[in-house]
């Protein structure tokens, strides 16, 4: 972790050298930005599997026309948090918050990927209506996972 | 011309309690950030959809049935998480240009979007057959998603500018 932090660029992060004052909180603004894209097109296939919102609409047609952006913000927000993790790796590798925000990703993965090979394998028999309790419990643990992430996530930048 | 305002509100008792309990500035700021996500990314849909990308399975009107509830709902609780913020830090806030830019934009893309509701409600065919889309569409879908990215990144600068003001 050292390794990391001592690198030019983590450096920069720290706006340690003329003209990178303002590289942090760049990089977060670009971080807050496209996790509310993640956050915000996840939550609506969620919102629609649990049953709160666009009852009776096609959920494959919606999972497939907000993924894309899923993914694209997901990578841009990776790729910014990993500019931020670097300025202080040491100590945000060993923060509390930042262990528990990663653990709830990884529950997130987790919970996505056995809602892709198991009930949304059958998807063609509920894609416009009710879909199983296994789907519905997919959609609010994921909801519930993904605000623990952003909680934790905010928590690191007030214990660090 | 705040200062004096924010310095009066940062002693009230309210302001003192929000100060004192340490948990409630952060759960508020988690709280706003979570529906800064529902209102950013509901507004944003709607905007790709007029421009023709996005979630092209849902009608125009369809889309807005169904985010325009959460984009009022989500606006409700980041007005409720922002004046707990406000009063737990008034002085944070009043002092820099970039919670003013916030509020003004805010106050322009919330009347822009609620006539364009108004008027999607009133002639939904109009607004979902592409042909016949009124020519100001595109204008209403880059200005409110323009503003909605800079009402994000003010709100980020407030925590990184008040310094240079106070």
């Amino acid at each position: 972790m050292s390794a990391i932090q001592d690198l030019p660029l983590s450096a920069a992060m720290r706006g340690e050298s003329a003209g990178t004052e303002w590289l942090f909180p760049i990089v977060e603004t670009v971080h807050v930005l496209t996790l509310t894209i993640v956050f915000g097109s996840i939550a609506m296939v969620d919102l629609r599997l649990v049953g709160l919102t666009g009852r009776g609409s096609s959920i494959s047609r919606l999972s497939a026309e907000t993924l894309p952006w899923t993914w694209t913000a997901w990578v841009l927000s990776a790729i910014s948090g990993s500019l931020l993790f670097m300025s202080k790796a040491v100590t945000y590798f060993g923060n509390f918050e930042f262990r528990m925000k990663f653990i709830f990703m990884g529950l997130a993965a987790l919970n996505m990927l056995i809602f892709h090979f198991g009930a949304y394998r059958l998807v063609n028999q509920w894609d416009t209506g009710v879909p199983p309790i296994s789907a519905r419990v997919a959609g609010a643990l994921s909801i519930g996972f993904w605000v623990a992430v952003i909680f934790f996530g905010r928590w690191i930048g007030f214990t660090t | 011309m705040f200062r004096p305002f924010a310095d009066w509100l940062a002693t009230t008792r309210l302001s003192e309690l929000f100060q004192n309990q340490l948990w409630i500035v952060p759960t508020s700021q988690s709280i706003h950030i979570i529906s800064v996500c529902l209102v950013f990314t509901s507004a944003i849909m709607i905007d790709l959809r007029l421009l023709g990308v996005g979630v092209r399975g849902r009608s125009i009107s369809q889309l807005c049935g169904t985010l325009v509830p959460w984009m009022w709902g989500g606006l409700c609780v980041l007005l409720l998480t922002g004046a707990i913020q406000t009063i737990a830090e008034p002085v944070r806030q009043f002092v820099t240009p970039a919670f003013w830019a916030k509020m003004v934009m805010i106050l322009i893309v919330v009347a822009m979007t609620s006539t364009f509701v108004r008027k999607v409600r009133i002639s939904a065919a109009r607004w979902d057959e592409a042909g016949a889309r009124p020519a100001n569409a595109r204008a209403f879908a880059i200005s409110s998603s323009l503003l909605w990215i800079m009402i994000i990144v003010c709100g980020r600068l407030i925590g990184y500018t008040w310094v240079l003001y106070a």
